[in-house]
């Protein structure tokens, strides 16, 4: 049996007590502090948020008020630039968040970047890129020798695409297989037009992963000069490059030469006859029409739907197809025809 | 026979004040403006009471063989003024139908006449019939005037301006105040917007300010809390009177399966964010000017 005195059951019960009112005035100072910074981040929304509005949307003077004056203010300037950011497309207006950044924000930041705490460092990157900060690219630079996070290195790429595209294309090279084929579609869609191109121009030079992300990129950013660069890629020797940009190419929907496309019509690959029937949408019905009644009649479900779709979606479509049903011996493809019309005829 | 058959069927003032009455009411509403021309005849009306007989009828009948279904024309009682009222059309399409008429008497050999005209663009209700015709008669009886004078009345040109209702249903406050902002700086010309925020659809769909016949323009976004974007579109564009809605719905979403959702469902404008504000101000202008002719 344990023999506990009295006294020194008091004294473990006042120690604990002790401990649990040290936690509870520190809980409370924690909880004061939050709801300080969160008054004082309100209170700028409350007497700024106007200000801005008025000094970018109606030509009103800038105001000292507007410059933070502590880390509050700077979370309420986050929130100010960030819906900016997001619903308005103005250069003017990131002009103006980028040099009031760099003048006003940058010391918050770089001490951010110093901090030991991952998710400050983290988003001290985000807001970097999005306020285009590029004075904090050396800060930037220098932590990168440090022991840091995948994303934060991630995040670090992001802003050498940014703001020194020679740099970025350094580094990922170096990185060729870092990162998931999502993921670099998020780097690539930032770039500008001429980089993106260059990208383009070493295509072979690139991992698997970046060269699917560059493919789908293209699509993304639907540009017409990205067609040709696509369009040189439907000779590849690897056929999911060669699907991709197929469905690249579908995406911008400027068919120009509609030759290069027939070979797709007999291509052993399922995934590209599916393509080419896809493409024909873009092309007059009269003149694809015998390659759209082959793949009509194809042995693959998928490309059969498509080639119906595509038929049917055409002026006089629906006629072709009811000709179709008549004198058509393959059942399958006079089945697939048939539920196609009876689909555009519900949608009606 | 033909000719006096035709004659008959001309309207005199007093039929022709009653239609005019009726029509001026429904300009403001259907926000289409009426013309109105008037023709004297300069020459060949000085001499015997049937050689002016003669002229008169050849006008008439000449007019009448020019004028379309939806032109009205009729002859005032002093006999040597004719008026046509041109619905639905301004002063430009009325003045390329002098010119055209014009051109035509000006080469015919067999009856020579000499007319001068005066067109009256009408966009409001502040006329009275008679005050139209006395203006447009004084305006014509200046005996200076050459023949094939077209002049023009701008008295009643003035659209009245029309008070617009605007909702911004946005969730995100600051952007909710840019856009107020915008549509508050947007000048457009005969119309004046009220605008109205909310930042939910269902504190829009609680308020009853939708439910009148007023024109009423809404700029929303496609995700809101508690009642989303396309709810109200639903609702709004079952009303009976849901044509007086000019729906902008303004999306992140950037795929061609959305905005045709958006389209099918009834929106007028789908607006990729983020979006230059110029744009949505452009946009919002041709939307405006499509209403008056």
């Amino acid at each position: 049996m344990i023999h506990l005195s009295v006294s020194f059951l008091a004294i473990v019960i006042v120690a604990l007590l002790a401990i649990l009112g040290l936690f509870t005035v520190y809980l409370f100072i924690q909880r004061e502090r939050e709801a300080s910074f969160n008054k004082n981040r309100k209170s700028y929304l409350q007497r700024s948020t106007q200000l801005w509005n008025v000094y970018l949307f109606e030509e009103g003077l800038f105001s000292v008020r507007l410059v933070p004056r502590s880390r509050a203010d700077v979370e309420a300037i986050e929130i100010i630039f960030l819906s900016y950011l997001k619903n308005i497309a103005s250069p003017a207006i990131r002009l103006e968040i980028k040099n009031f950044s760099n003048r006003y924000l940058k010391e918050f930041y770089k001490k951010d970047l110093a901090s030991k705490r991952w998710s400050t460092r983290m988003n001290a990157l985000y807001r970097i890129a999005d306020f285009g900060m590029d004075e904090l690219l050396d800060t930037c630079r220098s932590i990168e020798h440090k022991k840091i996070s995948k994303e934060e290195r991630f995040q670090l790429l992001k802003i050498y695409s940014l703001f020194q595209p020679d740099l970025f294309t350094e580094k990922l090279k170096q990185l060729q297989d870092g990162y998931s084929e999502s993921e670099y579609r998020r780097l690539l869609v930032l770039l500008d037009d001429d980089l993106f191109i260059r990208f383009f121009d070493a295509f072979q030079d690139w991992s698997l992963n970046i060269q699917f992300a560059l493919i789908d990129t293209a699509a993304v950013r639907r540009n017409a000069p990205y067609v040709d660069k696509l369009k040189h890629l439907l000779s590849h020797n690897n056929a999911e490059i060669r699907i991709r940009a197929l469905k690249g190419i579908y995406e911008i929907g400027i068919i120009d030469e509609i030759e290069i496309y027939l070979p797709f019509v007999s291509s052993d690959v399922w995934e590209e006859r599916l393509m080419a029937a896809k493409i024909f949408k873009h092309a007059p019905l009269a003149n694809m029409y015998t390659y759209l009644e082959q793949l009509l009649q194809d042995e693959n479900w998928w490309v059969r739907s498509q080639a119906a779709e595509t038929i049917a979606e055409a002026r006089q479509g629906g006629e072709r197809l009811q000709q179709f049903i008549q004198y058509a011996d393959d059942e399958y493809a006079v089945d697939m025809a048939k539920e196609t019309l009876m689909r555009k005829q519900e949608s009606r | 026979m033909g000719k006096i058959a035709v004659i008959e069927e001309i309207m005199g003032e007093r039929e022709v004040k009653q239609y005019f009455e009726t029509w001026l009411e429904t300009i403001i509403r259907s926000r289409i403006p009426i013309t109105a021309i008037f023709l004297k005849a300069v020459t060949s009306l000085h001499g015997s009471d049937e050689q002016e007989h003669h002229v008169q009828d050849h006008v008439t009948f000449f007019l009448q063989s020019k004028i379309r279904k939806t032109d009205l024309l009729f002859q005032l009682s002093d006999g040597n003024h004719w008026g046509i009222f041109f619905l639905q059309n301004s002063a430009v399409e009325a003045k390329a139908f002098l010119n055209r008429i014009f051109s035509i008497l000006k080469e015919e050999q067999s009856h020579p006449i000499e007319l001068k005209a005066s067109i009256t663009e009408i966009r409001n209700n502040d006329v009275t019939f008679e005050a139209l015709i006395n203006k447009n008669k004084q305006r014509l009886a200046d005996h200076e005037q050459s023949s094939w004078t077209i002049e023009e009345i701008a008295d009643y040109r003035m659209q009245p301006i029309e008070i617009v209702k605007v909702s911004i249903i946005e969730h995100n406050e600051i952007f909710r105040q840019v856009l107020e902002i915008t549509l508050n700086q947007l000048d457009l010309p005969h119309f004046t917007f009220d605008i109205t925020t909310y930042e939910d659809g269902y504190s829009f769909l609680e308020m009853d300010h939708y439910k009148t016949g007023q024109l009423h323009l809404i700029l929303m976004n496609d995700i809101l809390p508690r009642k989303n974007g396309f709810e109200i579109l639903h609702n709004l564009r079952k009303m009976p009177n849901a044509k007086k809605f000019i729906i902008y719905m303004m999306s992140e979403r950037n795929y061609e399966g959305a905005m045709l959702n958006a389209y099918e469902g009834g929106v007028d404008e789908y607006i990729v964010k983020p979006f230059n504000l110029r744009l949505l101000e452009a946009k919002i202008k041709r939307t405006f000017a499509r209403f008056w002719l």
